[in-house]
């Protein structure tokens, strides 16, 4: 039964239907201590904590994920339902609280229904009391309690009544039946068939008849307009509300079948561009910080290769990682917004059906749209797609939107490419980059989706029933502990592993030849620096690598010398243009000084012909490869974190590698073919 | 026989049967889409699919493809 928790503590789970309040309520009761708990299988962690302090019990609350019943269909739901009845680390809960909207009982007591016949020890959290008696209702508790019988807690989570109710029910709750044997749970898809769903609403429609009272305490107004409500709802022979009337009106706007749309575009370019702009300062920060601590240890220390350990390969690395950390927070600060408010659901449908063409879904919007600016939050953001293909396949393609990181390479490549007195191209240039980024993704996309059965063992067919919630003013402080709470799990999974390649990468660059010859004269220390690293790559197994793929490079009209930079950059897209002004000796203080660089790749020949290296077919060529390369070590920890293994995070190096060799080989030799060289 | 695909926007319908045979047919009963109940189409997107309807006092998004399964009387 039990295994991880300590004994005597019981565990109590928070279950309840999406947009029930449990995730506010979780907030409301759960201290800081947070850990994540795992669903086996499932790469969506959940969180258990202690109550606070405050409310003097001592139990380990688990969230759980939103789940509408307790038939399972697709593998998340099993995996999500499975855990319910025996988590494997924290066993069978004590005791199950589970939330419903006060105005939406006829929908959301199918799931604490359920519970209830599985043999579970359920309390019935009633949530947004308030917005109930905003229409003259209210839920009679006594009744509804008879109806289930289980304990029944009104609450109203914003402004946080009835939770001292709650803790006390809870504590008379494990009091009452402090050693309960469970054997007594059975899942319910044992005993009940989806055929009884019709049923079991039906019965619920008797309940609901029944619980609904009207407040006395009301002005006539509202009376008479619950009443109207009533009136309706009478007639059709069904208990629900006709939806909030705000939020209808709101949405008369929002979901307009063109000002709604446009919104939309505007909504979602406000967000890319604040992740792009709003980070890039603090990204630089983060950028400078290491880089100066680097020289710091650099110019401090003997040199050998513990220093360059230490400055090249640790801090580097941990600059790596770290260097993602404003862009996840930026992001999930704003999706945490527009989700809390309820727009991000009809911003999926409203871009849901040009996706599904592609066997996507709405939601994946977001993620993709995230992509321009960074896949590593990208894929996080991904978590929001419930539907398993959907979320693994967005992830699958996310490398494939052109990413911030490519900017420099594109522009250094565009600046050897332009007419020097002719800059107003490299605008132009660079949309057609986007535009062709942006069109060649969506035909990798269509061909890939013929594929996802095999790529992800997902027989799930593509679905869209998604519950559009009432608008409401969103909580900051929900929203911050989210995104607290993803950025630290960014930097405890995503970051070892991104530490960890940066380091082979190092240790590649570095070695053998730890402490090159060379002629000092005349040089500063930032040349002799600069000199020291030229010739310890132009030596290192890096650069064997890049030798030993030098036959593959020919074809594309490339030497070893891209082939090392290609290697290096790895670590980091941008790191192409500074691994190319080592590898061609650009020793200014400034290495990565562009005119000087520009000039040296002019020069540049392929030393076995003696041919011209950055002709216009090869730079066009390499600008190609980086459309379509993963060139990105984090990107693949990330999506390794994401996706619970190695098995997509390597398919899609191999197959975005693969793509991208065979998109710069037909240009390269397409373009010869046409005459330019 | 006409279906929730077909309502045309701002009308109602009452659902008669949902045909089990599709596979999102689970998940649409669960939503509360049962015989009996009154269904509205209350907005649609660009591209007139998905489609939001009201039931049970709540909005909710689907794709046309869904609805099909929802027979109305």
């Amino acid at each position: 039964m039990r295994t991880d928790t300590l004994p005597g503590i019981p565990l109590i789970t928070l279950v309840g239907p999406p947009n029930s309040g449990k995730t506010t309520l979780f907030n409301t009761l759960s201290g800081k201590n947070y850990k994540t708990a795992n669903y086996p299988g499932s790469t969506v962690e959940y969180y258990t904590s202690r109550f606070l302090a405050k409310y003097n019990l001592t139990a380990e609350l688990l969230d759980s994920p939103g789940i509408v019943s307790l038939l399972p269909e697709s593998i998340d739901e099993r995996i999500s339902i499975e855990s319910l009845y025996s988590h494997p680390s924290l066993g069978i809960p004590d005791l199950i609280v589970c939330t419903v909207d006060a105005c939406q009982l006829s929908r959301h007591l199918l799931l604490p229904k359920q519970l209830i016949a599985s043999g579970f020890n359920v309390i019935i959290v009633v949530t947004m009391d308030d917005i109930l008696a905003k229409r003259g209702l209210k839920i009679s508790e006594e009744k509804l309690k008879k109806a289930l019988r289980c304990d029944v807690v009104l609450i109203n989570g914003r402004s946080k009544q009835g939770i001292e109710k709650l803790i006390e029910t809870i504590s008379l709750n494990l009091s009452r039946n402090p050693d309960k044997p469970k054997n007594i749970i059975s899942p319910y898809s044992y005993l009940h068939n989806k055929n009884e769903l019709v049923e079991s609403f039906n019965e619920i429609e008797q309940i609901v008849n029944t619980v609904y009272e009207q407040t006395n305490k009301k002005e006539k107004i509202n009376l008479k307009s619950a009443n109207d409500e009533l009136n309706v709802l009478n007639i059709n022979g069904n208990n629900g509300f006709s939806p909030d009337e705000v939020t209808l009106r709101i949405d008369s706007i929002l979901l307009h079948r063109f000002w709604g749309f446009l919104i939309f575009l505007v909504v979602m370019g406000i967000t890319f561009t604040s992740i792009f702009w709003l980070a890039q300062p603090l990204m630089n920060l983060v950028d400078e910080l290491f880089t100066n601590l680097n020289t710091l240890v650099i110019n401090n220390f003997e040199p050998g290769w513990f220093t360059y350990l230490v400055s090249d390969g640790v801090i580097s690395g941990t600059g790596s990682v770290l260097v993602f950390v404003p862009q996840i927070l930026i992001l999930f600060i704003i999706l945490g917004l527009l989700e809390d408010s309820g727009y991000l659901a009809r911003g999926a449908m409203l871009i849901d059906k040009p996706l599904s063409k592609i066997g996507l879904n709405g939601r994946s919007f977001v993620p993709m749209l995230s992509g321009y600016a960074c896949a590593i939050p990208a894929m996080i953001a991904a978590r929001t797609i419930p539907n398993r293909r959907e979320r693994l396949f967005t992830i699958f393609i996310i490398p494939l939107m052109s990413c911030s990181a490519r900017l420099p390479v594109y522009a250094l490549l565009i600046a050897y490419l332009i007419p020097q007195n002719k800059v107003w191209m490299g605008g132009i240039v660079l949309g057609g980059i986007y535009f062709f980024s942006m069109i060649s993704s969506i035909v990798v996309a269509a061909i890939l989706n013929k594929f996802t059965k095999k790529l992800f063992n997902a027989e799930e067919t593509s679905s869209f029933i998604l519950e559009l919630p009432a608008y409401r003013i969103p909580k900051l402080s929900s929203v911050l502990t989210n995104t607290y709470n993803s950025s630290k799990q960014y930097i405890l999974r995503a970051g070892p592993v991104i530490l960890g390649f940066s380091l082979v990468l190092w240790f590649l660059t570095f070695f053998p030849n730890v402490n090159p010859q060379i002629d000092k004269d005349g040089l500063t220390m930032g040349q002799v620096q600069n000199m020291e690293r030229s010739e310890r790559l132009e030596h290192s197994y890096a650069s064997g690598l890049g030798k030993f793929i030098e036959p593959v490079m020919t074809p594309l009209g490339m030497d070893w010398r891209i082939g090392v930079s290609l290697i290096s950059a790895f670590a980091a897209r941008e790191v192409f243009v500074s691994s190319l002004a080592l590898t061609f000796k650009v020793t200014n203080e400034n290495g990565e000084d562009q005119s000087t660089l520009l000039n040296s790749l002019r020069t540049a020949k392929i030393e076995s012909s003696g041919e011209k290296l950055f002709t216009v077919a090869t730079s066009v060529g390499l600008i190609v490869f980086f459309i379509f390369a993963l060139q990105c070590l984090s990107t693949v920890a990330v999506s390794r974190k994401e996706t619970g293994g190695w098995k997509i995070p390597v398919l899609q190096v191999l197959i975005f590698t693969s793509l991208a060799y065979f998109m710069t080989f037909v240009t390269v030799n397409g373009l010869r073919i046409m005459g330019i060289q | 026989m006409r279906t929730v695909a077909d309502l045309k926007i701002k009308e109602r319908g009452i659902i008669s049967e949902i045909d089990i045979s599709h596979p999102s047919s689970k998940r649409i009963i669960e939503h509360g889409f049962t015989p009996g109940q009154i269904i509205e189409l209350v907005y649609q997107s660009l591209f007139k699919d998905p489609i939001a309807v009201s039931i049970r006092g709540t909005l909710i998004a689907l794709r046309k493809s869904e609805a099909h399964c929802i027979k109305l009387k």
